[in-house]
């Protein structure tokens, strides 16, 4: 299977008084259309590799190629521009605009695309429409119960038809029936094709997805906790 | 590349914007509202009350002076000092015939008198003239016409009689071509005056009489006495540069020490005029002052509100980064709104003032001179509202620029 995710080596180290190295010598594939997690306490380094699988952070050696794009000094335009084209985020607390309706929440990565309104609202209404949110188009998130605000936050990282989904902690502020829902959604895309990454620490979410990736102290471990016996996992179809 | 200002997609962005946050929106305008407004109230203001101050001397020719007779402050060829003397025809002659930088002159004589018509009567001031009185003292002409040199030359007991007076004796009646007694000599009234500014030399035009200089010495038993000599200087001299020329002509007569100027009582009225013009002066600088600080307090207030809205906008911000905003975006939609918020509402405060400004010019407007000026000059309200557009647009987008410093993760966890 074609890999979608390359990492080769990576490290990062957070400067300060005492330099805190989060990542040592990550190596990761991840193949297209794959449904993995990726567990870890917190500390584990988890979410520094999310930020680095975003384009939200940089990291300090190794290489980084999505879907086929070696992400390296990369500028904060062009950064910008890559996670708005190949990287559909779904965040812990939803983080929608408060003051914007669901359609406009889920239109707003068009309008940085520089898609006219019209187009991107008919877009927006198509994935609102996909994850069952026809009628809540116009309400604002603060009138929409969590798991409604969730599937509204998938739908705009959907909206860009992007390369992966990147998801953190996508259940961690719903109750466990609506938790449930919304790993349904995400196997659902999965089975439609799509590519989907979700750090998360609660085991029941890792074992709704096809793969683990273990990570403590910074390293890639096997799920008992001993390193990583492979550099390169099993990408089983 | 989307160019800001011009893509209607960013306007429509941060008309949503605003209008989803109207409190937030609402305390921005009404302080640039306000900033603006009061800033234009102090020009305008400035200029109406210039304006109202103005028209107490309007009608009083600017470069003007006037001498009376006073005591004598020396002792001179055998007469003591503090002797009384008295201004004459004769002096007159010789100042006019003397000081070459007079322009044009008046005599002034006063008297209290009864005036009376059928059966009204009134004390009243008479005020004898000679025909350039009104070169140095505009009086506005009602009905008839004012006092002239054949008057004067023939000594015509005709009289000019203020408005006021001529209101109180023929009411309603026209009163040119009547006749009046005056002390119980009669008169023939040949016109109506009235004065146009506050100031008057002696007493107001509107409630007095005027009349030739040489009837009013001779029915009033004045002899060739001169109260006052009022006089315009040449342009390009002033009163006081004829002061000299004046005293030498009065001392032909009169036995007054050389070094004596005390001796007679002489004004120069331009004197007057330059301290008005730099009191104006003061009062611009004030008004510049004051609206500057409050301009300062505005652009700090508008300022201190735009930070707040970027500290609570940095998870918005962080999250919009996320998804692929570029900081140039967000910085444009910032410029954006500060611009559209400031150019509304700076306009607001400004057609506000402007409103006040009016009101006001009709309260304070004179029947004779009209509107006092309280009013506020287009290129005056254009640059009030540029100014706070670039300095308030300045206040708003240094924040969101150092907001942007912050990676969209760290963003996003400020909530």
């Amino acid at each position: 299977m074609e890999d979608i995710i390359t990492l080769d080596k990576v490290n990062k180290t957070y400067p300060g008084a005492v330099p805190l190295h989060v990542l040592h010598d990550i190596n990761l594939r991840i193949g297209r259309g794959e449904l993995v997690s990726i567990m870890g306490a917190s500390g584990s380094g988890k979410s520094t590799l999310l930020n680095i699988l975003g384009i939200l952070d940089s990291y300090d050696s190794g290489s980084y190629v999505l879907d086929g794009l070696p992400i390296r000094d990369l500028s904060e335009n062009r950064a910008a521009d890559l996670r708005n084209r190949l990287i559909g985020f779904v965040f812990q607390s939803f983080n929608l605009i408060g003051y914007k309706s669901a359609m406009e929440n889920v239109a707003l990565p068009l309008y940085y695309q520089g898609i006219g309104r019209k187009r991107r609202n008919a877009l927006a209404m198509e994935q609102l429409e996909r994850l069952g949110l026809a009628d809540r188009s116009h309400h604002l998130p603060g009138e929409l119960s969590g798991g409604q605000k969730q599937r509204v936050a998938i739908a705009r990282a959907l909206v860009t038809n992007p390369s992966i989904i990147l998801a953190d902690e996508p259940t961690g502020a719903l109750d466990s029936h609506t938790s449930r829902e919304v790993m349904e959604i995400f196997r659902e895309l999965n089975a439609e094709g799509m590519t989907v990454i979700i750090v998360t620490h609660d085991p029941g979410v890792g074992a709704a997805t096809n793969r683990i990736i273990h990570i403590a102290d910074g390293r890639i471990v096997d799920a008992d906790g001993s390193p990583a016996a492979t550099e390169n996992p099993d990408t089983d179809v | 590349m989307r160019i800001p200002l011009i893509d209607h997609e960013i306007w429509r962005e941060t008309i949503t914007t605003l209008a989803h946050n109207k409190t937030r929106t609402f305390l921005t305008a009404f302080g640039i509202f306000w900033g603006t407004a009061i800033l234009a109230l102090l020009w305008g203001g400035a200029q109406g009350f210039e304006g109202i101050m103005r028209r107490e001397f309007a009608g009083l020719a600017a470069n003007i002076g006037g001498v009376s007779s006073w005591r004598t402050t020396m002792a001179y060829r055998g007469f003591p000092k503090g002797m009384a003397w008295e201004l004459t025809i004769a002096d007159i002659d010789n100042i006019r015939r003397l000081a070459p930088d007079i322009e044009s002159s008046s005599t002034i004589n006063w008297a209290s008198v009864d005036v009376s018509h059928a059966d009204h009567s009134k004390r009243s001031q008479i005020i004898g003239v000679e025909e350039a009185y009104p070169r140095l003292n505009t009086v506005i002409i009602n009905s008839g016409r004012f006092i002239n040199a054949s008057d004067i030359a023939a000594t015509r007991k005709v009289a000019v009689i203020g408005r006021n007076l001529a209101n109180e004796l023929f009411g309603g009646e026209e009163a040119v071509g009547q006749q009046v007694q005056l002390a119980g000599i009669s008169f023939m009234v040949v016109g109506v005056a009235s004065q146009m500014g506050e100031a008057s030399i002696g007493a107001r035009v509107d409630e007095s009489v005027i009349m030739p200089s040489s009837t009013m010495r001779q029915a009033f038993n004045q002899g060739n006495t001169v109260h006052f000599f009022i006089f315009a200087a040449r342009p390009g001299t002033t009163p006081t540069d004829s002061r000299d020329a004046i005293m030498r002509a009065i001392r032909l007569n009169h036995p007054i020490h050389p070094l004596d100027d005390d001796a007679a009582f002489f004004q120069d009225f331009s004197e007057f005029f330059s301290i008005i013009d730099k009191v104006f002066l003061g009062i611009s600088l004030l008004a510049l002052f004051v609206g500057g600080c409050s301009l300062l307090a505005g652009v700090i207030g508008v300022g201190n509100i735009m930070w707040i809205v970027v500290r609570e906008r940095t998870h918005e911000f962080g999250v919009r980064r996320a998804i692929g905003a570029k900081p140039w975006q967000i910085t444009a939609q910032v410029l954006c709104e500060s611009i559209l918020l400031t150019t509304v509402a700076g306009a607001a405060g400004v057609c506000f003032a402007a409103l006040i400004l009016a009101v006001i010019d009709q309260a304070t407007a004179d029947p004779l001179q009209g509107l006092a000026g309280f009013e506020l000059p287009f290129g005056v309200a254009v640059s009030i509202i540029g100014v706070f557009i670039l300095l308030g647009s300045l206040a708003g987008t240094l924040p969101a620029v150092k907001a942007l410093r912050i990676k969209p993760v760290e963003a996003m966890r400020a909530k």
